[in-house]
């Protein structure tokens, strides 16, 4: 076998399949993306002419909507941090303790929403916070609530809310996951150790959970910056932006640049913008959270 | 594992070759579906007894009733009068059938016969040169009968592209038992259905249902308050096409003043921001509505079993009300022809394809059997056959006693991201509560840079 990997041959025929490949899926797309992006083309094989950096310069520039939308994919990721993983990390621990059957059955029920498809859960939410008939009023309205009542996706004030609630609860079981898998790996004479040494509930968490899951958490960051920014079907299938523009993110923006209105180079060079936010995010988030490797 | 390099290398190219016949045989897959159709006639077209398969896109999927209903019985009557013609027909729903046609548009997909949507959508397809030129003196005469001006959203720079398939203007369909049992009186001016749409409100029915998600029936609604107040059908036109001004010409800024009164008073229904077409219809048509801004394409409404009987002898149509001191009459109608067919340029039977087109388009063929189906009205010439049902009468009426006609949705008469950015300047009024002198702004806005 050892000759297989030290023919040349050998070597480009088991790697050429999957740069043909990534070639045809990755690379050749962006590059179409940024030749059209310098192009006023309406859609691809229509006529068009080189405005070169028009569409940046009217993008970043111009375009209140696409910082609109720049900006919930933000804070977006930011309520994905700073609510969503701190709740999965709690419920982690607590399932961790729980043990036993009811352990299994926790795991599954809150891993539920991951696996229903996005059109289900959209659906679901669009009928869940309708406010004619949405159960989520009518609970309001059961508890004495019924001032707090609301056209949830309807209304511009609170459409940006209702959307990161939902996204936060449908991605909820996922980032669970990534830190219960992270629990278990952490051995327990740690817990029994730091114990005898008289540390208890939340002091015991703070200083040894959360520091020895911090692998995972740099991973969990950077996942919701991703997750945040390209996030498209939930919002596309129930306010597909609107109203107005409260609900713009950058993916559902850039699709209808590009489909409804027939502004092909413009959606394209969106979505070159949007390659560089998404490297940046990485980026940053790689090296804000960069911590030495924990030994245990 | 020990393994001489000759064996080695014959096995790995075997993977190889196994590997890129795989990657080929997608492609070897793509060129029999493309051949498929051509391989049956050789490359001949013309000849009446070759076989040819016609490829027909169309937005109707449901086949079993309304307009699909009607398509399909034109085919079926081409297909018993062309036995050697076999017309593969590809649907879908409204939004994918966009889509798709501009992903065919794209890869200049060889489609015979295609549906359009005239004005902004269609004039994408002819910049790409994707669908036809047609000569507009082969279709005067009785063979066709089309109506008068309705080729203006399919005509660009004084050229034909297609032909309309039906006649579209906008009422308002209202739910009269609703308004019988309340003690609502019929509103005839705009003061009187707002008032209506108070008293609906108060007694906890919605008053209009309005597909605000689409947003596109807001800019129809501003339309029609343009011309009831000016009497002017090309005013907003004109505007859109900068002859004029939306934020200088003060009828402008009473419409939006006025349209700022129906969403103040709470006129369209509690959601309707998140409402699409079909929420907005379901509403209506299960008597939670008592009113629908929408266009006379949903005259199958009376007689769609699939929808309660209650509503469907209580549906009746209504003219959009006069403004109190506008100059313009309820007979002004905000009316054009959205919906047509257009011939595909990358059609590998030219000449079969337009033969099926001319019959299709023929007066006895679409246009009488959607009339007669109940399904639209046509934008050719009908006669009634006597089995109207009275929400068709009443429609006809709204047409025939039309003094003046728009010709075109102003949305439809700019570029495509002129229809995106005023719709969202619609949007942000509605949603985001900005004030007339926004909206006009927004609109002007997207006029310059369209």
């Amino acid at each position: 076998m050892q000759k297989v990997f030290n023919n040349k041959m050998a070597i480009f025929l088991f790697v050429f399949p999957g740069i043909l490949l990534f070639s045809l899926t990755f690379l050749v797309p962006i590059v179409l993306s940024a030749y059209y992006s310098f192009r006023d083309t309406l859609s691809p094989g229509t006529p068009s002419a080189f405005i070169g950096f028009a569409n940046y310069t009217e993008l970043l520039f111009h375009d209140s909507r696409f910082w609109l939308a720049l900006r919930n994919a933000v804070l977006l990721g930011l309520g994905f941090i700073l609510i969503q993983h701190p709740i999965a990390i709690f419920f982690a621990i607590m399932l961790d303790r729980l043990g036993g059957k009811a352990e299994k059955w926790f795991r599954t029920i809150f891993f539920i929403p991951c696996v229903i498809s996005v059109v289900v859960i959209s659906k679901m939410w669009l009928s869940l916070l309708d406010p004619t008939f949405g159960a989520f009023n009518k609970m309001l309205d059961s508890l004495g609530l019924g001032f707090l009542k609301h056209a949830w996706l309807g209304d511009s004030s609170t459409a940006l809310i209702s959307m990161l609630f939902i996204l936060i609860w449908a991605g909820f079981g996922w980032g669970l996951l990534f830190y219960y898998a992270g629990l278990k790996g952490i051995p327990d004479d740690l817990y029994e150790a730091a114990s005898l040494d008289g540390a208890s509930g939340f002091r015991l968490h703070w200083r040894i959970t959360v520091p020895l899951l911090s692998p995972v958490i740099t991973v969990q960051i950077t996942l919701a910056m991703i997750t945040a920014l390209k996030q498209m079907e939930t919002v596309f299938l129930t306010t597909n932006g609107g109203p107005g523009d409260s609900t713009q993110f950058l993916a559902v923006y850039l699709y209808n640049k590009a489909f409804s209105a027939s502004q092909y180079g413009y959606a394209n060079a969106i979505s070159i913008l949007f390659i560089i936010v998404c490297l940046l995010a990485t980026y940053l988030s790689n090296k804000l959270t960069r911590s030495d490797a924990t030994e245990f | 594992m020990v393994m001489n390099s000759k064996s080695t290398r014959n096995i790995l190219l075997v993977t190889a070759l196994a590997a890129v016949s795989v990657l080929s045989a997608c492609g070897g897959g793509n060129d029999k579906n493309n051949n498929a159709g051509s391989s049956t006639n050789g490359g001949t077209t013309g000849s009446a007894d070759k076989e040819v398969t016609l490829r027909l896109f169309s937005n109707l999927p449901d086949r079993k009733s309304g307009q699909g209903l009607a398509e399909q019985m034109v085919i079926d009557n081409y297909i018993k009068a062309n036995p050697n013609v076999k017309i593969d027909i590809e649907t879908l729903a409204e939004e994918p059938f966009k889509n798709k046609l501009k992903a065919y548009m794209a890869s200049n997909e060889s489609l015979d016969v295609t549906m359009v949507h005239g004005g902004a959508e269609l004039n994408t397809l002819v910049q790409a040169g994707y669908v036809k030129e047609l000569n507009p003196a082969e279709y005067e005469g009785d063979t066709y009968k089309f109506l008068p001006g309705v080729y203006k959203s399919f005509t660009f720079n004084d050229k034909l592209y297609g032909l309309p398939r039906n006649s579209d203007y906008e009422v308002i369909y209202y739910n009269k038992k609703l308004f019988d049992d309340n003690g609502i009186k019929i509103p005839t001016t705009y003061a009187e259905l707002l008032e209506a749409g108070k008293q609906f409100r108060a007694k906890g029915i919605e008053p209009m249902s309005m597909n605000g998600k689409d947003l596109w029936s807001f800019a129809a609604f501003f339309q029609d308050l343009v011309v009831r107040l000016t009497g002017d059908q090309n005013l907003m036109l004109d505007a859109v096409a900068k002859k004029k001004n939306f934020t200088e010409d003060e009828n402008f800024l009473a419409a939006a003043k006025l349209l700022a009164e129906a969403r103040d008073t709470k006129l369209f229904q509690e959601s309707f921001m998140t409402a699409d077409y079909g929420a907005s219809q379901n509403l209506f048509t299960q008597g939670r509505a008592a009113m629908w801004y929408m266009g006379s394409w949903e005259a199958g409404m009376a007689t769609n079993d699939k929808l309660p009987e209650d509503f469907r002898n209580n549906v009746n149509v209504l003219k959009f009300p006069v403004v109190e001191g506008g100059k313009g009459k309820d007979t002004d109608l905000l009316a054009w022809n959205g919906g047509g067919y257009s011939l595909v340029s990358s059609s590998k039977h030219p000449e079969e394809a337009k033969k099926f087109f001319d019959y299709m388009m023929s007066a006895d063929q679409w246009a009488k059997i959607v009339w007669d189906t109940g399904a639209a009205v046509p934008a050719q010439k009908y006669e009634l056959s006597g089995k109207e049902s009275e929400l068709q009468k009443q429609l006809t009426e709204v047409l025939t006693g039309a003094t003046s006609t728009a010709g075109s949705i102003a949305l439809d008469s700019g570029t495509p991201k002129f229809k995106d950015d005023a719709q969202n300047a619609f949007g942000k009024f509605f949603a985001g509560g900005s004030t007339p002198q926004q909206l006009l702004a927004d609109l002007q806005k997207a006029a310059e840079t369209q």
